[in-house]
């Protein structure tokens, strides 16, 4: 694991960091990151008692939310971002390695991971399915809602598809709990650090890379 | 599930009664992913 910065080394020069999340990615994130707890916060909230005008928040919520989602999918559309956290034959491999070195106890720690590993692959690919689930019912459901620009049409679907439609929006609220809560968990974990940093800040250091990196499979200048 | 004017079964949506399972669930994991790197996780080569 990295150690510590000593507080009176001197500061990093900008040729030693390497940038990990570009500005626009990190501030996609927070976006997102807002909203659905805005959006957790307005749907659980009047279950569990506290009331008040929810309603209004959480639409308006998942608009923001469902537009910087289309942004950051135009964005990922490209072949090299696409190919960055493409789950193939190598991150695979590395699961395996680390459940093989588990279960016969020895010393054989995970291999260095491209830009991402196959854990936050995963996650990122589990919290894509279940947001957009949630984006795409929520944008639904919007049907069935007053608006500045439409009125309500409660019959736009039948009451079975509409049916589908809650259970699904519901069914991905409730992941999000989990998933929500497993996230934070793992961002606040001590060897995590230089990953959460790096989605505040936006970097990492040349030897944090060298540590937790191959250079063949994330190649940076 | 609930029953439409005609009396035929709809789904209404989630149960919210399941909120604590997956507060619970993620609280689970989290300890259960400790536990793992304390005791059972590989140390680094």
């Amino acid at each position: 694991m990295t150690e510590p910065r000593a507080a009176n080394t001197p500061p990093l020069e900008a040729a030693d960091r390497i940038v990990r999340h570009a500005g626009v990615d990190r501030a996609f994130h927070w976006i997102a990151a807002v909203c659905v707890l805005v959006l957790l916060g307005t749907a659980f909230l009047p279950v569990l008692g506290l009331s008040f005008g929810w309603v209004t928040i959480h639409w308006v919520t998942g608009i923001v939310l469902i537009a910087a989602l289309l942004f950051h999918l135009v964005r990922a559309l490209s072949w090299r971002r696409l190919r960055a956290m493409w789950i193939d034959g190598r991150d695979v491999s590395d699961a395996l390695a680390v459940v093989g070195s588990t279960l016969r106890r020895d010393a054989g720690g995970p291999r260095k991971s491209g830009k991402y590993s196959f854990a936050q692959k995963f996650i990122h690919h589990a919290f894509a399915a279940v947001v957009l689930t949630a984006a795409v019912t929520g944008a639904l459901m919007l049907v069935r809602i007053d608006t500045p620009w439409w009125q309500r049409d409660p019959y736009w679907l039948s009451n079975a598809t509409w049916g589908v439609v809650y259970v699904l929006h519901g069914l991905a609220a409730l992941l999000l709990i989990t998933m929500v809560l497993m996230h934070v968990y793992f961002a606040l974990r001590p060897e995590k650090h230089l990953f959460t940093r790096s989605m505040i800040k936006g970097w990492i250091t040349r030897a944090e890379y060298s540590e937790h990196h191959d250079p063949q499979r994330w190649q940076v200048k | 599930m609930s029953r439409d004017v005609y009396g035929r079964e709809t789904l209404q949506g989630m149960s919210w009664d399941l909120i604590p399972v997956f507060f619970w669930l993620g609280c689970a994991l989290i300890v259960a992913h400790a536990l793992y790197r304390a005791f059972l996780a590989p140390k680094k080569r």
